[in-house]
């Protein structure tokens, strides 16, 4: 059942989505002293990346009211080609996987009618499985051109920001210029409302489950320059991860509002959430834990209306 | 005319009809001891079919809990995070009192668990998948990040006795399946509890709107369901000798998967309780298969998560038909 | 008859009958609608002008029939099909979105755009263009989740004059508004008919059909009655062309009305979202009718008092129970718990678990009063009696419930609550979608029920049903209670004069 709008500013934008990011900022000024150098901050924008990247795809699903489980090990996936394949073509082979699990993925929900947490479940274990098959064991090369994109400033400006810039940018082009973004918005709200003013519903979705994939994808090829290896465990958090980074930006997972500036909000909180961690000396595991309280608590201040799945 | 009973020969149809509607899993594993005698009969010899029985106990006690929730229309993925937090409560020797003691612990631990899962799936009205994920997430960091302190160590005799020994040929460990098994099979079948899980399966909104108490309902079945990973944990211990960072976490997949092979879909529960069962046995027996034809890990991932993807494409083209 | 020489027609029915399922919703029904005019659609419930309308709309499409749209015959397909077609249409459920701007919604799916991106400029521009047309001062950039429901109809509207509409079809559009708006409306829908529009209006407000419509078509049963250019008729005459039916021997006998204990109070009750509060009683014996016409109030009322839809305010107060006099908790497990069954509508998505056999069906009524983990107690035997107290036709008990016809199913759903032990029944439409014989069967299990000392509230939109059925009768206007009729003493026009009469709004200001 869709909740009703009522005092509707699409965006989902509130007052805790810009304080929670800037009280952890200025808390984590005071409690650690090298938070504030330029290796440190270098450091976030590097871990934030790939995940802003992978959560833009999931604002995109999210908007429809979808959700897509896989893109953990789309990215993994795609970082397993890279050094698989022949380095020429290995990122347009990535792409087309990307590609073809996002079309199953939509297909599935839209046509056939399966729940995207079921679906986007079987497609994330089926794609693990795939992932471990093609590179069991974390290693292999990755081109250097791949590496010096993921790692080389250009101008002066570290190459994470250029990636973020680049992906926050297309999505708040697509989504607040295009006709495209526009429709997103209104399937979020009515999908028979919207097919009634001739937005073709499913095709749109399909598109939006096949973005979703890809942006997973991307990340992935992003993170194999970095990180020089291709690994199939490296995308296991990035499912809930992206899901509690575009919750706690304010975007309804029933649909119909969101917004760049949320999920980027969402991102850096987190992110500040990992790296004061971190810095603090508390154990990588309690992380995990601590992200996991962060989605349960995120996910609490989603409206819905239905028990159970 | 009047309301009569089955004749003899519609009680045959019927047969007839359910035997074609059986859940997959009583063909597939007929099947499956097919293929594996052709490749690998080894694999079919009674002493390893016995061990790989017995390998299954605690997949098939998760799939009980399991089938109850997705009855209820909902999903307890938390059971990897209850497991590893039952075993390294059971032998790291963090909280020290005597065996008997522990394990009612544990069992308390979960039925919390259970209940606040619970909490967030039917006050909150959370997704549960989500719920119960970011559950398994808290408490997999919290265990693994104290095993940095303490580490795991060996299984209190008791469970090693239950997960190892045997009756002659006949290991122990399934008749704590059994013993968990029979009462609630028998419960759900019979009490009025249960026939409220049908009318909740069969059409939930009608359930609400006739004052079925369906939130005690969804709270009971999250409840015995990390109850029932409480006691997956005590075998898989007793098995393992020790306690072990990766125990159980295949489990909350294999238990879904079990669960829709063995006839149970979002909303029926067609396929009762032996179903499941079966399932977990042939799931763990293909597993094995995998394994001596040289496919491993990737080779289970790929199968349960095209397993999933085909039920439920199949169990959805059935519901608009 | 209103006469009219056949080139001149916009849109004509001809023969056009529609069915769902066993209900006949339009037989052999033809219309002409002409270019510069208002022409009021009216009827009582379930007359057929939903379904009139939905075919131009294109949600449905005629069984058989013809329409004719400017001399051309037409099969509208769907609803965007009837949008190219110059047919707009305001439902009373309103399809703007929310989360979109008065732009955005006016030009959804035919977006202005250059290189790409959506020129809003122009968009907005050309919004307020429209807007001015229909004297709309909204901010074109505002979201329509925040407008009234008076502004979003103009915003509607609008749409539908972008669109080039010669055709608009307004389904009671002065619900949500009030006198001043109602003025604003009136001088819209000249001003359009000055265009040379057709407008069909449906409505039951006589005051607002003698106001803004030149000619009325009045439909009953599926059939067109008679259309009549308003100036030649009066209030009364009207009425009685909407009624009027031999009321048949399906209902069973009734007692003259005795005082008896009470059952029910509901005293002060607000449902959530209703505009006012209602007090009244039910004692039992007693068969209790909510009629008047369809979505006045009486479902939220109705549902309100089970639990179901919140309240804002007010009490139920239970008599009789086994725990003495209580005022019930809003919540639908309370009121189950305390001896109330609430029969819903929708049998198939609300009341019945098609999946589940007739026993299955039937037990869980049975059970309402076992403790939850106790061994459920089902006596087979009891539920054949009851199945054949009710006559009810199935072949055996282990039927799933989706094999049985209409009648049979709602007889389930019924028998369910008759062996629940409950002794107060709140029934939605007992009859919908039942065949006559069905129909009094279950019409003598609800006098059965209340003679033997039970009470029970019914909302019906079957007019003949309440008036055959109940002891008394409420008339539902406006969310209030507009009157109290004796059943036996009651007739169709007493209850329509109840059900229509009052200005719209007076009196009444709303944001």
């Amino acid at each position: 059942m869709r909740i009703p709008f009522d005092r509707s500013s699409r965006s989902g934008l509130r007052l805790s989505t810009f304080a929670l990011p800037l009280l952890l900022f200025i808390a984590l000024c005071f409690l650690s002293p090298s938070f504030l150098s330029v290796q440190n901050l270098g450091n976030i924008s590097g871990q934030v990346a790939a995940l802003l990247i992978v959560s833009l795809g999931q604002l995109v699903v999210a908007l429809i009211g979808g959700i897509d489980l896989s893109v953990g090990s789309v990215l993994s996936l795609a970082t397993t080609i890279i050094v698989s394949v022949d380095p020429s073509y290995a990122p347009a082979v990535a792409l087309l996987a990307g590609i073809a699990i996002g079309l199953v993925n939509g297909i599935g929900v839209t046509y056939v009618g399966v729940h995207p947490l079921i679906m986007t479940m079987a497609s994330m274990t089926f794609v693990q499985g795939l992932s471990l098959f093609i590179h069991p064991v974390p290693g292999g090369t990755v081109a250097d051109y791949l590496g010096s994109l993921a790692t080389s400033p250009l101008l002066g400006i570290p190459a994470p920001l250029l990636w973020c810039v680049g992906a926050v940018g297309l999505a708040a082009f697509a989504l607040s210029k295009t006709r495209f973004g526009l429709r997103l918005f209104a399937i979020g709200a009515s999908p028979p409302s919207a097919a009634r003013n001739g937005v073709p519903v499913k095709l749109y979705s399909i598109v939006c489950y096949v973005i979703c994939s890809v942006a997973a994808t991307v990340a992935g090829i992003f993170i194999s320059g970095r990180v020089s290896s291709g690994d199939a465990t490296v995308g296991a958090s990035f499912a809930l991860d992206s899901i509690t980074a575009i919750a706690m930006g304010g975007v309804q997972l029933a649909g119909g509002a969101g917004s760049v500036t949320g999920v980027v909000l969402g991102t850096i909180t987190l992110g500040l959430m990992t790296n004061g961690m971190n810095l603090l000396g508390i154990s990588p595991f309690l992380r995990t834990a601590a992200t996991g309280a962060l989605l349960l608590f995120a996910i609490s201040m989603q409206r819905r209306n239905v028990i159970g799945v | 005319m009047s309301v009569a009973y089955p004749s003899a020969r519609q009680r045959l149809q019927g047969t007839g009809r359910s035997l074609l509607s059986m859940p997959f899993a009583y063909v597939g594993t007929v099947a499956l001891l097919a293929v594996a005698y052709m490749t690998t009969p080894a694999l079919v010899s009674p002493m390893l079919l016995l061990l790989i029985v017995r390998q299954a106990v605690p997949l098939a006690i998760a799939v009980i809990g399991q089938s109850l929730c997705v009855r209820v229309l909902s999903l307890d993925l938390s059971i990897g995070g209850v497991i590893l937090a039952v075993s390294y409560i059971l032998t790291s020797g963090i909280i020290r009192y005597p065996e008997p003691v522990l394990l009612i612990i544990c069992i308390l631990f979960g039925a919390c668990i259970g209940a606040l899962n619970a909490f967030f799936i039917v006050r909150i009205k959370a997704s549960s998948v989500i719920v119960t994920l970011a559950m398994a997430l808290i408490l997999s960091g919290i265990v693994i990040s104290l095993s940095q302190l303490r580490a795991p160590g060996d299984a209190p005799a008791l469970l090693r006795y239950i997960g190892q020994a045997r009756w002659g040929i006949v290991p122990i460990a399934p008749f704590v399946w059994l013993a968990l098994f029979i009462p609630i099979g028998w419960f759900l079948r019979f009490s009025v509890f249960g026939r409220y899980v049908d009318a909740i399966g069969a059409n939930p909104q009608a359930a609400l709107l006739s004052g079925i108490p369906y939130a005690r309902i969804v709270t009971t079945a999250h409840i015995l369901s990390a109850v029932l990973a409480v006691f997956s944990a005590f075998v898989l211990v007793g098995f393992v000798g020790a306690g072990s960072l990766d125990i159980g976490r295949d489990l909350p997949l294999s238990s879904l998967v079990a669960v829709i092979l063995g006839g149970v879909t979002f909303g029926s529960g067609r396929g009762g309780a032996f179903g499941p069962a079966v399932a977990a046995f042939m799931l763990t027996f293909s597993f094995n298969l995998l394994t001596s034809l040289g496919l491993g890990e990737p080779a289970k991932l790929m199968l349960q998560g095209a397993i999933i993807a085909v039920a439920a494409a199949s169990y959805s083209a059935q519901r608009r038909s | 008859m209103f006469d009219v020489s056949p080139g001149h027609a916009l849109v004509a029915f001809h023969s056009i009958t529609k069915s769902f399922g066993p209900t006949k919703a339009l037989s052999d029904f033809s219309l002409r609608g002409m270019a510069g005019s208002v022409h009021a659609i009216t009827g009582e419930n379930g007359a057929g002008k939903s379904t009139l309308m939905n075919l131009l709309a294109g949600v449905y499409q005629p069984d058989s029939g013809e329409i004719r749209l400017r001399g051309e015959p037409i099969r509208i397909e769907n609803p965007g099909h009837a949008q190219r077609a110059g047919i707009s249409t305001i439902f009373q459920e309103l399809t703007l979105l929310p989360n979109l701007t008065v732009a955005e919604n006016l030009f959804l799916g035919r977006e202005p755009h250059r290189l790409g991106m959506i020129d809003r400029a122009a968009m907005q521009r050309r919004s307020r263009e429209a807007l001015d047309l229909v004297k709309s001062e909204v901010d074109v950039n505002k979201r329509c989740g925040e407008l009234a429901v008076a502004a979003q109809q103009l915003i509607e509207v609008a749409k539908g004059l972008m669109a080039e509409a010669d055709i608009f079809i307004l389904d009671e559009p002065t619900a949500a508004l009030n006198a001043p708006e109602v003025e604003m409306l009136g001088k819209l829908i000249n001003s359009l008919k000055a265009a040379g529009k057709l407008i069909f209006y449906i409505s039951h407000r006589l005051e607002e059909i003698f106001r803004f419509c030149d000619v009325v078509s009045v439909l009953k049963d599926g059939k067109h009655v008679a259309t009549h250019a308003v100036g030649e008729l009066t209030h009364d005459r009207l009425i009685s062309l909407m009624v009027g039916r031999p009321l048949g021997q399906l209902y069973p006998a009734r007692r003259p009305r005795i005082a008896s204990a009470s059952a029910l109070e509901i005293s002060n009750l607000l449902p959530a979202g209703a505009r006012h509060a209602v007090s009244f009683s039910i004692g039992r014996g007693e068969i209790v009718g909510l009629a008047g016409l369809q979505g006045q109030g009486q479902r939220e009322i109705i549902r309100a008092i089970a639990g179901i839809v919140p309240r804002a305010g007010g009490e139920v107060i239970r008599f009789g129970s086994t725990e003495g006099t209580k005022s019930l908790e809003p919540s639908i497990v309370a009121t189950v718990r305390s001896g109330i069954g609430f029969v819903p509508e929708e049998r198939k998505s609300e009341g019945l678990y098609l999946s589940l056999s007739i026993e299955q069906n039937v037990a869980l009524g049975m059970l309402r009063r076992q403790p939850m983990w106790r061994y459920a107690e089902v006596r087979k035997p009891q539920i054949a009696e009851l199945g054949a107290r009710m006559g009810l036709r199935a072949s055996n008990l282990e039927q799933p419930v989706s094999d049985l016809s209409g009648g049979n199913q709602q007889k389930v759903m019924m028998g369910r609550w008759l062996a629940s032990g409950v002794d107060i029944l709140l029934v939605e439409e007992p009859t919908r979608g039942v065949d006559v014989g069905a129909k009094s069967e279950i019409y003598a299990l609800l006098r059965a029920f209340a003679d033997s000392g039970g009470a029970v509230l019914m909302t019906s939109s079957e007019l003949t049903e309440v008036i055959g059925l109940s002891d008394r009768i409420l008339v539902v206007r406006d969310d209030q209670i507009v009157g109290d009729l004796d059943g036996i003493a009651a007739t169709e026009e007493s209850i329509m004069r109840h059900a229509l009469g009052g200005l719209p709004g007076a009196g009444e200001t709303r944001s």
